[in-house]
């Protein structure tokens, strides 16, 4: 008769355990054997429906998803990850150098028309050309300006990983598939990364989302 | 070969059964693919490999370790909520007759149940239904719930699980 209180009791805890404190939910389950082994019991109920769900996840996407992951672990572990800290620092201080002596000359030239910096995807260009888009001396003037940047047939890839980069996030492809899809698009770099991704939302075949400084694109 | 492709071929060769043992011991899915996961990429950045023919065992033993860890990193009121054993570590140090016993289980009610007891055991255990929520969607009072699942837990008791 103990027993069966107890366990009534034990259910009643199951049913709303935040309304106990740590102690009471210790002695409730510890009344007696038969309740710890009806608990046992049920924890094993529990693990045993879901060791019946034989449904094998895919296994190709799982392993790839590790390639990626491992990529990204090796990167920061690297040797290279060092070497490219320094040169980025050593870029860095350059463009500080570089800027403060554009605006002792700024101060005395006139003003010049913004254009906006387009993009282009010249599959004719050669791969020193394509170096363009992603390491250029436009670009580190890009940064200094506020002019729009056009990215015109663009692989989205390309594009959100240079967006990225601007604002410190990262990117994250769910669908591999959209990492090839090519956008005319006007990035204003003025705008704030969550209306830049409102902005690429308004692409019917894309599907971004923004969590954080975490970009995700489905 | 080289270490890599060792790795990749443990993977395919082992990952239903390990994504399978992490799902019983977690009851989720996400979890369940994260622990693997965890296994696979410190091998590769340890660049180490199993013993030729402990394998299995090796990376078995690695998934129970990874549930263990992430249960023991819950309260007790998170435990007892879902459903985890509350000495994870004690518990679960015979996995494989753990696992056993957790599909004995499971079977015993599956053949020898009745309705509605069975349905509310399954939405209690499969599905992690509370009495409240099973009561709804059944369309019963709650009491008559709660008195078939008191019912059925003394009568599996019963069988010696």
């Amino acid at each position: 008769m103990e027993t069966n209180n107890n366990i009534t009791r034990l259910l009643e805890m199951l049913e709303n355990p935040e309304a106990y404190s740590e102690q009471e939910i210790s002695d409730i389950i510890n009344s007696d054997d038969d309740t710890r082994e009806a608990y046992r019991m049920m924890v094993a109920a529990r693990q045993g429906y879901h060791s019946r769900n034989k449904k094998g996840g895919d296994v190709d996407k799982a392993w790839r998803r590790i390639e990626r992951s491992h990529l990204k672990v090796s990167f920061f572990h690297s040797p290279i990850r060092k070497m490219a800290a320094a040169i980025a620092a050593l870029l860095v201080v350059s463009a500080i150098a570089f800027a403060a002596f554009s605006i002792a000359r700024l101060k005395q030239a006139p003003p010049a028309t913004q254009n906006p910096t387009t993009i282009t995807n010249n599959t004719a260009r050669t791969n020193n050309q394509k170096a363009d888009v992603n390491q250029p001396d436009t670009a580190r003037s890009r940064t200094a300006t506020t002019e729009p940047i056009v990215f015109d047939n663009i692989p989205l890839e390309q594009m959100l990983t240079e967006i990225a980069a601007h604002y410190g996030a990262d990117v994250e492809f769910s669908n591999d598939e959209a990492r090839q899809l090519r956008f005319h698009f006007v990035w204003h770099r003025e705008k704030g990364l969550d209306k830049v991704v409102d902005d690429l939302n308004h692409f019917e075949s894309v599907d971004v989302a923004l969590q954080g400084q975490h970009i995700t694109v489905e | 070969m080289t270490d890599k492709a060792i790795i990749k071929r443990l993977f395919y060769q082992h990952y239903g059964e390990m994504t399978r043992l992490a799902r019983m011991l977690l009851y989720s899915d996400d979890e369940a693919e994260d622990v693997v996961q965890d296994i696979f990429l410190r091998l590769m950045e340890a660049g180490t490999l199993p013993d030729k023919g402990k394998a299995r065992a090796y990376l078995l033993s690695a998934v129970r370790n990874g549930c263990v860890n992430r249960i023991r990193r819950k309260s007790l009121t998170e435990r007892v909520k879902n459903l985890y054993p509350i000495e994870a570590e004690t518990e679960l140090q015979d996995w494989e007759r753990r696992m056993e016993m957790a599909e004995a289980v499971s079977d015993f009610a599956e053949s020898h149940l009745t309705e509605p007891q069975l349905t509310i055991f399954r939405l209690r255990f499969e599905e992690g239904l509370k009495l409240r929520e099973i009561a709804q969607k059944m369309d019963m009072n709650i009491k008559t719930v709660f008195k078939h699942l008191s019912q059925t837990i003394k009568y599996i008791r019963q069988q010696k699980f």
